[in-house]
């Protein structure tokens, strides 16, 4: 057997198999789960689980949190081959010739200083900074030091689509992505591309560790997270957490004084980001059962169409799209728009129609919050403070104008029918992030 | 408590029934979401010999076969059809291994068993290397409380699961089985259970032993058909 599979892994194994004795003498056999009084826990994904829900016959168990990764269960072992760093550099290893800004450039070098000396940062950069770009020289120094490197994200689409650009930036590096619906088998390889989920497979096995959108559903910056982050690094190895909309519990581990922290409040353009305006429409939910929008967000919408913009309008559900359709289809005569959801069979074509020009608007859920780029466009969100919207997505939606060099700025408005958190902490993000972005530029 | 397939909240409903019937509350474990894509089979609407779903209530051309091929016929019953939202079900119970989808079926499985008032109730074994590997016996996950007679084994310890063969392939099977105290069979009404009945070939197997150990009936049961 190929030995290379076992290295910085953990790689479950059935019990009639590892009875038989160890396959090789480098490996390592590592126990599974550990108990504690009437709780048991998994040592892949670090949860806990009541032994009464866990329990196999037998007085055996498992663990029924990372089972769709395969069971983890106490018939099984773990093998394991500490990770090696088998690789060879062969340069030039960056082979992107592509320029940053000045404040990009600064970013870049705390990247690159902090991954030298194996830190655990969090990079809090504003929507539309350019991040990717920004890691390079970072991953590029690493790879030279031939050290093993995983980029990863909670959202597969995310992965998908860094996956070629740094396959395009690193093309003399051995690659591989990994994420649960691909079939492909797993390979070693310097640089892994992966979900956060992958990373319950490795075991002390990267040296540093970038993660994009941190906080991004389904896998939010949570303790779980945390836990297959810390466990799939080296001991010595750092962690880079790159976000614009950091979760409690990040900002916790930064509070504690664990995680350094940079701020990238411009965006690449080096404008600010626009501010959200709050309009309250109270009883708007009720007023779309009698067919009518609030009125000042039609005369918003009007406004934005008549100044020769496009927007995005975000409703909470998928139903509220039926609704909302034909009332802006007699409203605003004359102007093409549709609406598209993440089930929708012809989403892709649409967001693409939108790309091209088709389109004066889409009225969309929140499938559009992040990744997509639009240029010159305005954002509205009719009831934003729907539990639906988290802060986080809502700083993302808000992220969506102002992103185009033509067009800096833009309008963002949120349609609430109260008050909420969400809505409060959403705002007071991006005039946190504003106020260090002035005082940048002064 | 969250529905077990797709991890919902489950709503919790109480009724002045529920409270004053002091008995354990029976809550759901799957939402109706989960729930609607089983389909239930009615026994009245079934072939007669192996459970299949059908208007007329004579033999089917299959159970006509075995007919042929042994001079009798199984009496079986299915609770569900094994269509797309079963083969996941079964997929994740025993492939993946997450033996707490037992409780799915459970309740309903063990109210039919009573039902059918059989003497012994066997189930159909898993290999020894299946138990060191999957850790629990599907069938036997579906029994709870109920009290079982183990004399149905494996003569071997590894067989090539009938899930990875053909039709064909699955009726050419020879004999799996072996009883181990035929003695307690005789005069006695049998209730063979297991989770699918795809080809009956198992389940014919099985049968055949009890037959020879003279015992009265064979009744048989499974989740899926």
């Amino acid at each position: 057997m190929d030995l290379s599979e076992y290295y910085g892994r953990r790689v479950l194994v059935d019990q009639p198999e590892w009875r038989q004795g160890k396959p090789a003498p480098s490996i390592e056999t590592l126990p599974t789960m550990e108990r504690h009084g009437q709780m048991i826990r998994c040592l892949r994904c670090g949860q806990e689980t009541a032994c009464r829900i866990a329990a196999l016959p037998n007085n055996e168990f498992y663990c029924p949190h990372c089972i769709n990764l395969g069971r983890v269960a106490t018939l099984n072992k773990f093998y394991h081959v500490p990770e090696p760093n088998q690789f060879t550099v062969s340069s030039p290893v960056l082979t992107w010739t592509g320029q940053l800004s000045p404040l990009q450039e600064k970013a870049a070098t705390t990247v690159d200083t902090g991954m030298a000396a194996h830190r655990h940062q969090l990079l809090w950069a504003v929507t539309g900074a350019g991040k990717t770009e920004m890691m390079f020289r970072g991953i590029a120094h690493a790879l030279e030091r031939r050290e093993r490197l995983a980029v990863a994200s909670p959202r597969v689409d995310v992965c998908l689509e860094l996956y070629p650009r740094l396959q395009a930036a690193f093309q003399n590096t051995s690659m591989v992505l990994l994420h649960g619906r691909q079939e492909l088998p797993y390979r070693y390889a310097q640089l892994t591309v992966c979900t956060t989920h992958q990373l319950l497979r490795f075991y002390h096995a990267f040296d540093n560790l970038i993660i994009d959108e941190v906080d991004a559903f389904p896998f939010a910056a949570n303790d779980a997270l945390l836990f297959a982050s810390r466990q799939a690094v080296k001991e010595t190895g750092g962690c880079l957490y790159l976000t614009a909309t950091p979760g409690p519990a990040l900002l916790r581990q930064v509070q504690h004084g664990k995680l350094a922290v940079s701020y990238l409040p411009l965006r690449y353009h080096g404008h600010l980001l626009p501010r959200i305006r709050l309009h309250l429409a109270p009883g708007w939910r009720r007023g779309l059962q009698h067919s009518h929008l609030p009125a000042s967000l039609l005369n918003q919408l009007r406004r934005s169409l008549d100044a020769g913009y496009r927007f995005l309008l975000f409703v909470p559900h998928v139903t509220d799209l039926a609704v909302v359709g034909p009332i802006l289809r007699t409203a605003l005569l004359h102007h093409p728009f549709t609406t598209v959801h993440a089930a929708d069979p012809d989403r892709l074509v649409k967001v693409q129609g939108m790309r091209d020009g088709k389109y004066d608007f889409l009225v969309t859920t929140t499938i559009l919050e992040r990744g997509v780029t639009f240029p010159e466009i305005d954002v509205f969100v009719l009831g934003a403070d729907d539990p639906v919207f988290s802060s986080s997505a809502l700083v993302q939606i808000a992220g969506r104008a102002g992103r185009a060099l033509s067009r800096p700025t833009g309008t963002v408005g949120f349609w609430i029918g109260g008050q909420c958190r969400r809505v409060r902490s959403a705002v007071s993000q991006i005039d946190f992030m504003n106020r260090k972005g002035r005082t940048l530029k002064q | 408590m969250n529905c077990l397939l797709c991890n919902t909240r489950l709503p919790v409903r109480l009724c002045l029934g529920d409270l004053l019937a002091l008995r354990p509350l029976q809550q759901p474990v799957i939402c109706e979401q989960c729930h609607t894509g089983f389909t239930r089979i009615d026994p009245n609407h079934a072939c007669p010999g192996c459970g299949r779903p059908q208007e007329h209530p004579h033999l089917c051309c299959e159970c006509e076969q075995w007919q042929h091929q042994y001079g009798w016929h199984l009496n079986h019953q299915a609770l569900y059809t094994y269509n797309d939202a079963m083969k996941e079900y079964m997929q994740r119970y025993k492939f993946l291994g997450d033996y707490r989808l037992r409780h799915v079926f459970a309740v309903e499985f063990q109210q039919r068993i009573r039902h059918l008032q059989a003497d012994l109730v066997v189930p159909i074994p898993v290999t020894t290397t299946t138990m060191a590997t999957r850790g629990f016996n599907q069938v036997r996950g579906l029994l709870g409380d109920i009290e079982v007679t183990s004399i149905l084994h494996h003569r071997a310890a590894d067989k090539i699961a009938q899930s990875h063969k053909t039709r064909h392939q699955r009726l050419q099977t020879p004999q799996p089985f072996i009883l181990s105290n035929p003695v307690v069979v005789r005069g006695k009404r049998i209730l063979l259970v297991d989770d699918i009945y795809t080809t009956g070939r198992t389940l014919y197997h099985a049968a055949v032993l009890f037959k020879k150990a003279q015992c009265r009936e064979i009744v048989s049961l499974s989740v899926a058909r």
